[in-house]
């Protein structure tokens, strides 16, 4: 973990100067007029001060970039440690503002150490309160794994996150990359899966730490807003077998639309934090627009950390379910599909806040299982009318069991006989009856009731939450 | 500028939606493809002209392929 210059020219423009101060930033991020000091202001490259967002009571802390680039040495990392004592204590979210190139270099070994006691402290209060991090500016070598080591990760249009920055890439291997190339933006909101929202400016950074701040330290109550009922079902094709985008649904499920993260990450889950009936939930929805809606290794890890988080901080979850399986192929296979996908059946059979499953089209084979499904401990699950729970598809499954049948028949007469068999086939095995009958399917809901129905169902079960840290899968 | 549309994952290119030199906008469809026995549309995130158009219907896509180039 080395230093990293910091050579922004500008620097000596006064506006600009102003706004890499941390007190600046901290200003911004908080309500108008509550920041008081932690600690004392000092040359030590943080600063850190509780304050309040929206009027919930936070600590935040920032990196001074204007010392030495923001580098950490032993004393703003005790100051990093003290605030976290205090959110600790206070049971409060806890917000980091980063722009620092990792340890000081003139300090040596003193700073690795003190680097890697600010490492403990986020890692003790893990799940206990909600940590969040902007990265403004450059973080590099600990000032990244500060960020990683947090609940959420922003990311302003200047920020960039890496272990190692381009000069010594370049030295090292060869490579030729530039910040932005190596930790900007695009890499971390596509490629990585290190930054949960990536921002259009510093402003806009803020804001949407202010607001996971508000979802998760003031979760309201179902109740808080009244339930108007939405035609739902408007936004699916008539086709059933056409893909669609989900996002529509999960932003009509909510009471407006929220926060999604790691929108451009594993795009074929959707998770996303927002308000139902006036409470903060979880929404988890497949997606059948990126690769059909299956689950991969990469939407499996995506969705057990939300889930994970989400438990820990007592939130309740929704599932959306129309999903045709687990992504096949040698890729997922060597990809480890089998040890990251099983990291999702964990995430929600270990999940104690209440949960509810919708399956909209279908759910089949080993992802209905793992999208929340009773075998896991769903609180309940809901169905469409005209929802599919299966071990595969009634048409692909009479391909596989009837095969030779359907071999025997001309060319013109095999659609036919192929429905004839799925009509069979689903009388045989039940289809959403039979889920019924055995009670991994509840109940039946119109969609247009469908926002009312998983509102009390969400709300009439035991509030609970899980005493878990959030390791960062 | 010019932006590479790759598929995503094995399928067969079910319908080609646009011609070559059309304009398009972002979340415009381009192809369908069919996989997971499901009609997948290909969308674009870009806005554009179609410069290059790689796929023809009934042709198998590897993940990665590029189906189109948008201008």
């Amino acid at each position: 973990m080395t230093a990293l210059h910091d050579r922004t020219e500008a620097a000596s423009t006064p506006s600009l100067q102003d706004w890499r101060s941390p007190l600046a930033r901290l200003r911004a991020l908080l309500d108008d007029d509550s920041l008081a000091l932690l600690v004392p202001a000092d040359d030590s490259g943080v600063l850190a001060v509780r304050g309040r967002i929206g009027g919930v009571a936070v600590i935040a802390f920032a990196s001074d970039a204007t010392v030495q680039g923001g580098a950490m040495g032993s004393a703003g990392c005790e100051h990093i440690v003290t605030a976290y004592e205090a959110a600790l204590t206070a049971g409060v979210p806890i917000l980091g503002l980063w722009h620092s190139g990792g340890a000081r270099l003139r300090e040596g070994v003193v700073s690795l150490h003190a680097v890697g006691r600010v490492f403990f402290a986020m890692t003790q209060a893990s799940g206990k309160v909600p940590q969040i991090s902007v990265v403004l500016g450059p973080a590099a070598g600990g000032a990244a794994y500060g960020p990683a080591l947090t609940d959420l990760v922003i990311l302003g249009p200047a920020g960039r996150v890496f272990v190692t920055g381009p000069d010594v890439v370049r030295s090292v291997t060869g490579e030729d990359v530039d910040a932005l190339r190596l930790g900007g933006p695009e890499p971390h909101g596509r490629r990585s899966g290190v930054v949960h929202v990536v921002a259009a400016s510093d402003e806009e950074a803020l804001s949407s730490a202010r607001d996971l701040a508000v979802l998760l330290a003031r979760q309201g109550h179902f109740g808080d807003r009244p339930i108007d009922q939405r035609p739902l079902s408007d936004l699916l094709p008539d086709n059933p077998k056409r893909a669609y985008d989900v996002h529509p649904l999960v932003d009509g499920l909510l009471d407006e639309p929220g926060v999604e993260l790691h929108a451009r990450w594993a795009p074929n889950i959707v998770t996303t934090l927002g308000r139902l009936s006036g409470r903060t939930v979880g929404i988890v929805a497949n997606n059948p627009l990126r690769l059909g809606g299956c689950l991969d290794s990469t939407s499996a890890e995506k969705a057990a950390r939300f889930v994970r988080m989400c438990d820990a901080f007592g939130v309740p979850l929704v599932v959306v379910v129309d999903v045709p399986g687990y992504l096949p192929g040698v890729g997922q296979e060597w990809d480890g599909v089998v040890r990251r996908g099983a990291k999702l059946l964990h995430a929600f059979a270990e999940c104690r806040v209440p949960r509810v499953t919708l399956v909209t089209r279908k759910a089949y084979g080993g992802a209905y299982i793992a999208m929340n499904s009773r075998s896991l401990g769903a609180t309940r699950v809901f169905a469409w009318p005209s929802a599919e729970v299966a071990v595969m598809g009634a048409v692909a499954a009479v391909r596989i069991l009837h095969r030779r049948k359907l071999l025997d028949v001309p060319d013109a007469q095999r659609p036919a006989l192929e429905s004839e068999l799925a009509a069979e086939h689903d009388a045989l095995t039940g289809g959403l009856q039979r889920a019924m009958d055995i009670a991994v399917v509840d109940e039946v809901v119109a969609p247009t009731h469908t926002r009312g129905a998983v509102a009390s169902a969400l709300a009439t079960a035991p509030a609970d939450r899980g005493a878990h840290g959030n390791i960062p899968l | 500028m010019s932006d590479e549309v790759v598929a995503e994952m094995v399928a067969n290119v079910w319908k080609v939606v646009v011609a070559m030199g059309d304009r398009v906008d972002d979340g415009d469809t381009l192809v369908i493809l069919e996989s997971m026995k499901m009609e997948i549309p290909v969308v674009t995130e870009s806005a554009g002209t179609v410069a290059e158009l790689r796929v023809a219907e009934g042709d198998v896509v590897q993940e990665g392929d590029v189906i189109a180039v948008i201008e």
